[in-house]
């Protein structure tokens, strides 16, 4: 009887190595993520029909989409989404550019380190929304103290990433500009800032989300418009399907803010592998 | 297939949690134990005097106060079923929470009633300055409200409707807390607010801040609060919300006797200023809070009677404002069968 | 332009790195400097080229440096030091820009570079997509550009692969041959140094002092992996070298 090669090994008492190599390695599988939202929402909207889920506990999904449809056909969700996009767009930006101004000297300049570095450490870490009572009394009850208050809110993060990134840019490529030459400026424009540009950005990305959790702070103090006021009147009117719509939203803006940031990652940052 | 079974297990402990908070996780207790939400304002003495004097207890009632922050979540917390009674005034989350078949308003408390000090309407030195001297100047004026919904909203409303023009002419400003809006008044960011009686008098003694009227000109036997139980209690626990009305009513007919008309005589009222002093002000030291607690003494209902009259035109501005549904009706709301009602 | 090097001694704290070094610099000539690890050459590349400051001694140019030279002492790193975010002319450019030139100079020197170090069709290319032979060859471009008087070459070779060491040597060689130029080759390899340098210095382990510096005297152009010479030359300088290494592979490095 002809023998089967494995046969052949079985009995040279071979066998064949076990592999023991797997998992630890994520993968990207499609879909999974949306398919989760979708079970979870339906299994959601089951529960409610079948009275499962009390409605004073949770409205379903499908009042929460009557509740925004009801803001749509009402005009009100375009004068929410624009007062809150307003205040969110002014309060990032001027954050963020003071925080680069602050984060670069203190990463550049020695006494600015000394003197920042303990009273970024100190205000960094008081919440926004305890100070609102004296942002009243510093900004009014217009959009000074609500853009403040996210100017605050991501002016301090911005700080700390700008001059953590500054600090890890690659010594060897200061010292390789100073060895050709290269002023300061040139230095600072061409070397330091493209080199903490990946730090930067992320900073950005936490700093725009937590600008987005500041909104509903903000918006506490005579807001009539925003989609933090209408959380906060959804909440106060125990109108608990508006509650769900407006929270949705928030993460619809913050969704939205990733991607727009992700498409700026892989606009500046292309260089990278 | 542990991993499995262990993640259907979460998933029905979960439900289980929403069950429970649905349903109201309020068993009946042995000795009726049951829980009072209360704010430490002196509108809630009635409750406090029957605590303190045993009215609860001869009730056959065993009371533990749940103190809260706000009007808004102790109507949350009857709701759930984690708070068996409240204090608190009539607020967009009430009804919609009554509306959801969650609570029901069975009783009256504080109420204006003309020739007691009561709510004050009041203006910042700037705008008085500016020629706002009385309510019928706040016409375009800016108006410090907690939140849409709130009583201080529905004030200015109805002081506007008074003077002829209408509630949108005040433009009202949601600060969330009453200290942000003092704050905002005192700094004349906004023009003007309306407030309970002791606060309304310690801010106008200030430079900052003049008064120009008093609510009751304006909501004549205001409701201002009201007790309520959740619907449950209202239905099936009938006996233990009657005995409760019936503590409730004795505190505050004490109350009044001794603080609003003043009949009980100087000791009565000392001792009474010394009851609530355990429960309202209690860090400041005595003597800075007797002025405040006896400036807050506004009447509250005898036997718990109820303006329904006034509610329902509470729950009519608040459906007019598009701020709870038009199929709210009033016998959703209130319970009548316990108390006198008018 | 000459460079000397009078009584350069250098220290970090109270860690000696180089003691009393006196080393001149021949203008056209590679000089290479070999030593066991931590004998301080590549210190001593970063004072010649002031970056550093010596604790005593100095730096000494003599004569004026050419008027064409725009960086008169110019580095060539062992991790390149090329800017990731930007191409391959824009890596050439960037020691240009601060530089007052026409742009059509700028332009000329770039495309001129490009060419002599065979990068021509890479113009576009960002460091990632290059290998470690391609990166080097454009960090020696970027040099070429501001044409140096003196290169200073810290180990520009060691972070390579053999082979492409290899083809490099070559292309140094043929730079060389084409428009000699001056360098101090810093390096731990001794097959580079007998390849490269007209003389060869060797360092004692710290604190670095000059053992002996080697002439060797078959022209650049002609020297083969194969010459006996050279292998002769190369074993010299090993037996000069090897206690020394052995030595200092045995020091605690805590300095």
């Amino acid at each position: 009887m002809p023998k089967t090669p494995t046969s052949q090994s079985k009995s040279a008492n071979a066998e064949t190595v076990a592999f023991r190599g797997g998992g630890f390695a994520p993968r990207p599988i499609g879909l999974v993520g949306a398919m989760v939202f979708v079970f979870l929402i339906a299994f959601w909207e089951w529960g409610s029909r079948v009275g499962w889920i009390s409605q004073l506990v949770l409205p379903a999904p499908s009042e929460a989409f009557a509740a925004f449809q009801e803001l749509v056909v009402s005009g009100l969700l375009w004068k929410h989404v624009s007062a809150s996009v307003t205040r969110l767009v002014t309060g990032w930006i001027s954050g963020t550019v003071l925080g680069l101004l602050v984060g670069l000297s203190i990463g550049l300049f020695s006494l600015a380190r000394a003197g920042l570095v303990p009273l970024v450490s100190a205000m960094f870490p008081i919440p926004k929304i305890a100070m609102l009572p004296l942002f009243i009394i510093w900004f009014g009850i217009g959009e000074g103290s609500k853009v403040a208050t996210i100017l605050f809110g991501t002016f301090f993060p911005t700080i700390i990433t700008v001059y953590g990134g500054v600090d890890n840019v690659d010594r060897n490529l200061i010292r390789m500009g100073q060895s050709f030459g290269l002023t300061w400026f040139s230095i600072v424009r061409k070397i330091i800032i493209p080199g903490a540009l990946p730090a930067i950005l992320s900073g950005a990305r936490i700093s725009a989300s937590i600008a987005i959790i500041l909104l509903v702070a903000a918006e506490m103090i005579g807001a009539e418009f925003g989609i933090g006021a209408y959380i906060l009147l959804a909440g106060s009117l125990m109108a608990t399907d508006q509650l769900i719509a407006g929270v949705a939203l928030l993460s619809m803006l913050g969704l939205t803010v990733g991607w727009l940031i992700g498409k700026a990652e892989k606009y500046f940052l292309n260089w990278r592998a | 297939m542990r991993g499995q079974s262990l993640k259907r297990r979460s998933v029905l402990g979960f439900a289980a949690g929403f069950m429970a908070i649905a349903i109201g996780g309020e068993v009946a207790l042995a000795a009726d134990k049951i829980n009072v939400g209360a704010l430490r304002f002196t509108s809630h003495s009635a409750s406090f005097v029957a605590f303190e004097r045993e009215y609860f207890k001869n009730n056959n009632l065993d009371v533990t106060f749940k103190f809260f922050q706000a009007a808004q979540p102790m109507a949350v917390a009857i709701a759930s079923g984690d708070v068996h009674v409240g204090v608190t005034a009539i607020s967009g989350g009430l009804i919609n929470l009554a509306k959801k078949g969650a609570i029901k308003v069975v009783g009256g408390a504080l109420h204006e009633e003309k020739g007691i000090d009561g709510q004050m309407i009041l203006v910042s030195k700037k705008a008085y300055d500016a020629g706002v001297t009385s309510p019928d100047k706040l016409k375009g004026r800016t108006y410090g409200i907690t939140q849409a919904g709130s009583s201080f909203h529905y004030m200015a409303h109805k002081i506007a409707q008074k003077e002829g023009f209408p509630g949108s002419e005040i433009k009202v400003k949601p600060l969330q807390k009453v200290g942000a809006i003092i704050g905002a008044l005192k700094s004349g960011q906004i023009d003007a607010w309306s407030i309970v009686p002791h606060i309304a008098k310690a801010l106008s003694k200030g430079p900052a801040v003049v008064s120009i009227g008093k609510i009751t000109d304006y909501i004549p036997d205001y409701q201002v609060t009201t007790v309520f139980t959740s619907a449950k209690n209202a239905s099936q626990n009938r006996d233990l919300v009657k005995r409760f009305l019936a503590a409730f009513s004795k505190g505050a007919a004490d109350f009044n006797a001794a603080l609003v008309d003043k009949t009980a005589g100087a000791e009565e009222a000392e001792k009474m200023v010394k009851l609530i002093h355990k429960y309202v002000y209690t860090s400041r030291p005595y003597a800075k809070a007797a002025p405040s607690i006896r400036n807050g003494a506004m009447r509250i209902n005898k036997n718990a009677a109820l303006n329904v009259t006034n509610v329902r035109d509470q729950l009519q501005w608040f459906q007019s404002e598009g701020l709870v549904g038009k199929d709210v009706t009033i016998d959703m709301l209130v319970d009548k069968s316990f108390v006198r009602t008018y | 332009m000459d460079l000397r090097l009078e009584g350069i001694s250098h220290n970090y704290g109270s860690l000696k790195v180089l003691e009393g070094i006196n080393l001149a610099i021949e203008h056209g000539k590679i000089l290479c400097v070999v030593g066991p690890s931590g004998c301080g050459k590549s210190t001593l590349l970063r004072l010649i080229g002031g970056l550093e400051r010596p604790s005593a001694g100095q730096v000494m140019q003599i004569g004026e440096a050419p008027s064409d030279s725009l960086n008169p002492l110019t580095y060539i790193f062992q991790d390149f030091a090329l800017l990731p975010w930007r191409t391959v002319a824009g890596n050439v450019n960037l020691v240009l820009e601060d530089q007052k030139l026409s742009r059509q100079r700028r332009k000329d020197i770039l495309e001129n570079v490009l060419e002599r170090t065979k990068l021509s069709d890479f113009a576009d290319a960002l460091p990632r997509q290059l290998s470690g032979g391609m990166k080097q060859r454009v960090a020696i471009a970027r040099a070429l550009a501001v044409s140096p008087a003196v290169f200073l070459m810290d180990e520009p070779l060691s972070a390579l692969d053999s082979q492409t060491r290899e083809l490099l040597i070559e292309d140094l060689v043929d730079l060389w041959t084409r428009e000699p130029f001056t360098a101090v080759y810093v390096t731990h390899n001794l097959a580079e140094a007998v390849r490269l340098g007209h003389s060869v210095a060797v360092f004692s382990r710290r604190p670095g002092q000059i053992r002996q510096v080697v002439k060797i005297g078959t022209p650049l152009a002609d020297r083969k992996v194969t010459d006996p010479e050279l292998i002769d030359r190369q074993d010299y300088l090993w037996r000069l070298m090897k206690d020394e290494a052995l030595a200092a592979d045995l020091e605690l490095s805590d300095a």
